[in-house]
């Protein structure tokens, strides 16, 4: 496996001295984000999400399946996370790395655990049949910070996504394609977000939001917080690293909070433009047997 | 909901019949493996942990069949066996299949566990004075034989002890326990009382999580929750979590301190001199 | 992924902290403290039994039970056909003839590196390979018991029983060597040999992996030596010439009085503790 260089010793001096002085190698404040961009795909459910340099693809698909015989009236949620060498060459195809158990397992935190999609309203027939949901994750361009940009992606790309509409009638289940019905969106709760803070100094008092590749490399220590924007902490993982003092990580959860809540809204607003771009032409409008009025001058 | 949180409520007790700032028993003993550099034994209630260090010693394949060396890690390395500057830290958890009810053999790349050995590597390089060792591992082992609630907590004392067994230099203990809520994240009641160290039950139920710290101070080296729980109850919890993590702290150095003092007046080691106490860590 | 500083003292404390369990002994103004237990620190000086881990081109890498392995430098051992024959390259290829993979020796620590780890020679007829007899491992200098420094940690005992003598080698690195004696050059030069034919004698034995003949007395002996030693870590006593050879005496004693004598070489569980008790009573 070719291992990636570190940062000598000089960049990492370099790196901290400026941080001592609250100052950034981008000119960002500390607790300031890089612009985060959304582009929907054409498909439903295809959110591709910028965060600088950073790139993160999500695509959630939908089929019909055989729910797990312990969870007979739950559908299927899946979140398959794949860090290829495109990204680095110390990402390996078929192994993964610990990067990438953690940010899956973060995900699946987040998003699965705790509950943002209603698995109950996946099953059609109990026992027998249901919807099985998987979001693909790719990560395209890693330049620090891939678990809050994974993660809005993985929440864009649900949230995005329609499934085919179906109907029971007589114990007879019916899919209909989109040219029929048009498809109906998940049975969404509520919409986590991942707030990634990174520690650095020996205390660990030096806090900044959204660390580009090589702070993280400098780094001493992470905590991410996923939140949702009612103010519930869905997963909060330090796991190991400079120890914090416990009333600083409080503070940390309240910004994040705040951080949350405004990426809730830039989704919010990114859905509603692209429902309304879509709205435009979609399949009614097609149908319809009108000319476009001229309007009175 | 098995556990009925309005008999709580009633009397103030627990399931188990502890109030809300009662830790567990905790047992622990250390040296439990004559062969190992350095091992303990922890309970914590019903959640039983073995740990056994091996190292600090230098990593690489193991070469040649039948060579064993007493420290355990064989193999050669070379002159630039050791990548870094630092000694490794390299965490193996084993769940045995008969530690929890459901008897389900967990296999190795499970990422529940592949996530608490990177937790625990983490959070112990963070104490160690891994810098004195270069180029060598410091492989710590650990074996779940039961599982009651608190699971990576106990793991964490665990190596803890056995790394003050092992002799290698820290900053000051690292302990952990977990601290939970009474109230479900929906109910958004007020009165919600935080719990101090969750046993399996409770864990299923209510919103928890687990934290370690440094030494006698706050300084949380490691919180994980994986509970929805209202923003508000996260100061309570974490306050009780810190708390409890001092305690577990007093428990673990008498431990220390008893094997210490055993040696002693076995005439293992010598008695210091010029000090009266024996300082530990 | 996360770079790690060093938190090398609790912060906000002046107090001066141990980062180890163990031992405070001061002198005047000098606090150290010895941990209960650790791995072998080597110490220039020291006599220790390794074990070959791996052959390199031109040392060995010997396993001394210590953080990092130790090194033999071809150059740091007695070549055969004369002590102070020169280095060839015909040495160089035939080095696994010396010491191979997994073979004992008894060598002294010459020098160490900065970080520690340890340069080993066997430049002297008391050093080099080891036969006939067993290893055994406890811990050593670093705190906790097991070997510790002291006068002598090779010596020569009489076997009980009809045995023939034994050799006992404790180094200080906590690796232990039992062995049938075998007649140091000197001695078989004084019996028989002139000086000339010394070297030639050194070159036939000094690298064989070979053992001798050793016959059953002596045999059960050294394992009696061997039970000793073990039930000594275990019940926490130093193992030093000392306790050994007290503890060898105390083993003899308690095999007589058992109801199959002298064979009786079992001094594990609530014997063991017997021992100690005896030895510690002295």
């Amino acid at each position: 496996m070719p291992r990636e260089a570190e940062p000598s010793l000089n960049e990492r001096q370099f790196v901290l001295q400026a941080l001592q002085d609250s100052i950034r190698l981008d000119g960002r404040e500390l607790d300031q984000y890089r612009p985060l961009e959304l582009t929907f795909g054409d498909q439903y459910g295809v959110a591709d999400v910028t965060l600088g340099k950073t790139r993160v693809l999500a695509k959630a698909s939908a089929e019909l399946t055989v729910p797990y015989a312990d969870r007979p009236l739950d559908g299927i949620f899946n979140i398959a996370t794949e860090l290829s060498p495109m990204t680095s060459p110390a990402f390996e195809v078929n192994r993964p790395t610990e990067t990438e158990v953690l940010i899956s397992r973060l995900l699946e935190k987040t998003v699965r655990r705790s509950g943002a999609l209603d698995t109950e309203s996946l099953c059609l027939v109990a026992g027998q049949k249901c919807w099985s949901i998987r979001v693909d994750v790719h990560v395209l361009s890693h330049d620090g910070n891939l678990i809050d940009a994974a993660c809005f992606a993985v929440v864009a790309a649900l949230r995005h996504f329609r499934k085919p509409d179906t109907s029971m009638e007589g114990g007879v289940l019916t899919v209909y394609t989109p040219a029929e019905r048009e498809p109906v969106p998940l049975s969404w709760l509520h919409s986590p977000f991942c707030v990634t803070w990174s520690f650095f100094g020996e205390e660990g008092d030096i806090a900044l939001l959204d660390a580009t590749w090589m702070e993280e490399q400098v780094r001493s220590g992470s905590c991410t917080i996923s939140l949702n924007k009612h103010g519930e902490i869905c997963q909060i993982a330090k796991l190991g690293g400079v120890p914090v003092e416990a009333v600083s990580l409080l503070q940390c959860t309240n910004v994040a909070l705040i951080k949350a809540k405004d990426m809730s809204s830039k989704l919010d607003k990114w859905l509603a433009e692209d429902a309304k771009r879509r709205d435009k032409g979609g399949l009614l409008a097609e149908l319809s047997a009108e000319n476009d009025r001229v309007p009175d001058i | 909901m098995p556990l009925d949180t309005s008999t709580y409520g009633l009397a103030l007790l627990r399931v188990d019949g502890r109030r809300w700032n009662e830790l567990r028993r905790i047992y622990a003993q250390i040296r439990t493996q004559a062969a190992a550099d350095g091992s303990s034994y922890l309970e914590m209630g019903h959640t039983k942990v073995m740990c056994v260090v091996t190292g600090p010693s230098e990593p690489g394949p193991r070469r040649g069949a039948g060579i064993s060396s007493a420290g355990g890690a064989g193999g050669g390395g070379g002159g630039a066996g050791g990548q870094s500057k630092d000694a490794e830290v390299v965490v193996n958890i084993v769940i045995a299949g008969f530690s929890s009810v459901d008897r389900k053999r967990r296999g190795r790349s499970d990422k529940r566990t592949l996530e608490m050995q990177s937790t625990l590597a983490n959070t112990l390089a963070a104490t160690l004075h891994t810098h004195l060792f270069p180029h060598s591992q410091i492989t710590i082992s650990l074996h779940v034989l039961s599982q009651d609630g608190s699971l990576l907590a106990a793991l964490i004392n665990a190596a803890t002890l056995a790394c003050v067994d092992a002799g290698i230099p820290m900053t000051d203990y690292v302990t952990a326990c977990t601290a939970g809520s009474t109230s479900t994240y929906a109910a958004n009641d007020e009165g919600a009382d935080p719990l101090l160290d969750l046993n399996h039950q409770e864990e299923q139920e209510l919103p928890g999580l687990t934290v370690a710290t440094l030494g006698e101070s706050d300084r949380v080296v490691a919180l994980v929750c994986e509970s929805r729980v209202q923003i508000s109850r996260l100061e309570g919890m974490l306050a009780v979590g810190v708390d409890g993590c001092k305690q577990v702290r007093e428990i673990l150095d008498q431990v220390i301190k008893a094997q210490g003092q055993k040696m002693i007046l076995e005439g293992t080691v010598d008695k210091g001199t010029g000090l009266n106490d024996m300082d530990l860590d | 992924m996360d770079a790690r500083p060093r938190h090398l003292h609790p912060p906000h404390t002046t107090a001066i902290t141990s980062s180890l369990a163990g031992i405070t002994t001061r002198t005047n103004k000098l606090i150290s403290v010895r941990p209960l237990r650790a791995r072998y620190t080597p110490e220039v000086g020291d006599l220790v039994v390794g074990r070959i881990l791996e052959v390199q081109a031109k040392r060995w890498r010997v396993d001394v039970g210590s953080v990092q392995l130790a090194a033999l430098p071809l150059s740091a051992i007695n070549l055969p056909g004369g002590i102070l024959r020169k280095r060839t390259e015909t040495d160089e290829l035939q080095i696994r003839t010396f010491f191979a993979e997994g073979d004992l020796l008894v060598a002294e620590v010459q020098q160490l590196f900065g970080d520690g780890a340890a340069v080993l020679h066997t430049r002297s007829l008391k050093y080099g390979k080891l036969r006939n007899g067993v290893f055994v491992a406890v811990s050593g200098m670093g705190g906790g018991g097991g070997v510790v420094r002291s006068r002598r940690q090779v010596w020569t005992m009489e076997g009980a029983n009809n045995a023939g003598k034994m050799d006992v080698i404790l180094g200080v690195n906590g690796y232990v060597w039992i062995s049938k004696h075998v007649e140091t050059p000197k001695e078989v030069e004084q019996k028989h040999m002139g000086i000339t034919n010394l070297e030639e004698n050194v070159s036939a034995t000094v690298y064989s992996s070979q053992n001798d003949a050793i016959d059953g007395d002596t045999m059960r002996e050294i394992a009696r030596l061997r039970g000793v030693v073990t039930a000594l870590v275990e019940n926490g006593c130093r193992v030093d010439e000392d306790m050994v050879v007290r503890g060898y005496q105390e083993a003899v004693e308690m095999a007589m009085l058992s109801e199959s004598g002298q064979e009786d070489i079992y001094l594990g569980g609530e014997r063991g503790e017997q021992l100690a008790a005896a030895l510690r009573g002295n």
